[in-house]
């Protein structure tokens, strides 16, 4: 089985109406086996700034500490929060710094522009970036879901109307694959609030 | 990559011809012609590769005081993709014997039904019901008989005959063991775990049903490769019974319901004139 399916993840990031949703899977598993149903893939980095991290959970969460680490250092210095490009930035180097031996995790970044406006990004897993318009996906189930978010997605939802289409999206999307799943959680984030609900999804 | 193109509709047709002569079906195991392919071994091996996946199940069947109950998941993965979440993977050879489904799902409905004539070939013959033994002697001669040819296995049989309950445990390496519980599958040591600690002879029906529907449950949730419906068969005296087909899904709120948030009552104002 290949490295990067070997824990299983799944998560989505979508753009709405000033606001976007960041959602993921909660299964922690070694091939097969589950092992938790509550683990972390999504981290605040600041009110208005979301990683998630797929992939190996290891990497997840070494990858979240350097980051927070660094961010934390960056706030020193600054006296200001990073703002959600910069951020990218940060992730693509940092993750290309380790090229010939690659973290095997996948990150998405979603936060909100000083003026409101949302912005989400994914890369690979040696720091290519990929900006998008309007979702951005990763994981083991990833194809199932560019699928489900590619037919449900519709711009300018507002944040309920949002929260309600990517968490069809992504229960539909890890009922097709088996290491994926087992509950979600769902991060609503606007200007003035952070909405977070967990799923209640099939527990097989 | 297998090159199917070997399978002439021709030679489809001549074997096709030979088991539907009466003479043939039932005397002997029907025969196919072995491709015709300079390196056998490797296209066997190729064969073998692309059935292989799909041995990602659970299924399990136990004797008790009653009679047998047999239980299966309903999930089919390739890989880590669910390619189906509604297979039928407790198969019914006859009223009173039934097969379970695990490794190759054509392998197992193919030779199951075959089963099932052959063992009603032997009631004409012999004015009897065929017991479980005989029937899963039959199986398991079969498939020694295709041993290292790639058949994907790993059934039991199980029924009620003359000597009382009886369940086997056949597969496709061509062995064949008796027993009073099994469990098969990916997902078979978390369901295994549950049946020995819940396991008593002498459970009325109800429990030993409800014992087998938690032992399916447990193993969907730890194992990826098993899920969707958890479906439990009694086979008593009057032979099988379908005793349910309950979603998985629904099954782990139902045994694990998530409690009532409180939710705080908010203080209303209270006006003061």
């Amino acid at each position: 089985m290949s490295i990067t399916s070997y824990n299983g993840s799944a998560l989505i990031a979508m753009v709405g109406k000033n606001c976007f949703a960041i959602a993921s899977d909660r299964r922690l598993g070694v091939q097969f086996q589950t092992i938790a149903t509550d683990f972390q893939r999504i981290f605040e980095i600041h009110e208005t700034l979301y990683v998630g991290l797929s992939g190996l959970a290891t990497d997840v969460q070494t990858m979240y500490q350097r980051l927070k680490f660094r961010h934390k250092l960056y706030n020193l210095r600054e006296e200001r929060n990073m703002r959600p490009e910069t951020f990218a930035s940060l992730v693509s180097a940092m993750l290309y710094e380790k090229r010939f031996g690659p973290y095997f995790c996948e990150p998405i970044i979603a936060g909100l522009n000083e003026d409101g406006t949302p912005f989400i990004c994914t890369t690979d897993l040696i720091g290519a970036k990929q900006l998008s318009k309007d979702f951005v996906v990763s994981g083991t189930a990833s194809e199932s879901l560019y699928g489900a978010c590619e037919s449900m997605y519709k711009p300018n939802l507002e944040p309920e109307e949002l929260f309600e289409t990517i968490s069809q999206a992504l229960l539909s999307s890890v009922d097709r694959d088996c290491i994926s799943g087992w509950g979600g959680i769902v991060h609503v984030v606007s200007a003035d609030q952070v909405i977070t609900r967990t799923l209640k999804g099939r527990m097989d | 990559m297998l090159d199917l193109r070997l399978l002439e509709p021709c030679s489809l047709q001549s074997s096709l011809a030979a088991c539907a002569d009466p003479q043939v079906l039932g005397a002997a195991p029907p025969t196919f012609k072995l491709p015709a392919v300079a390196d056998l071994d490797g296209f066997q091996k190729a064969a073998v590769q692309m059935v292989k996946p799909a041995k990602g199940t659970t299924t399990l069947a136990f004797v008790f005081k009653h009679g047998v109950i047999v239980a299966a998941d309903s999930r089919a993965s390739m890989g880590n993709y669910i390619s189906s979440q509604t297979v039928k993977k407790i198969l019914e050879i006859n009223r009173y014997l039934l097969g379970t489904m695990a490794g190759g799902a054509a392998d197992c409905q193919f030779w199951q039904r075959n089963l099932g004539t052959r063992c009603r070939l032997h009631e004409l013959a012999n004015k009897r019901r065929i017991s479980v033994a005989g029937a899963s002697k039959l199986l398991a001669n079969t498939l020694y008989s295709y041993r290292g040819m790639g058949l994907s296995m790993g059934t039991m049989i199980a029924g009620w005959d003359e000597s009382g309950p009886g369940l086997y445990y056949v597969d496709s390496e061509g062995g064949r063991v008796e027993g009073k519980c099994f469990s098969v599958g990916s997902g078979s040591t978390y369901a295994y775990g549950v049946l020995d600690t819940g396991f008593r002879f002498d459970m009325t029906v109800d429990e030993a049903v409800e014992l087998a529907r938690r032992a399916i449950y447990h193993a969907t949730f730890r194992d990826g490769a098993s899920g969707g419906v958890a479906s439990v068969y009694y086979v008593g005296p009057q032979g099988f019974k379908k005793m349910s087909g309950d979603d998985v899904g629904e099954l782990h709120y139902k045994y694990y319901p998530v409690p009532e948030a409180t939710v705080e009552a908010e203080m209303e104002d209270v006006t003061t004139s």
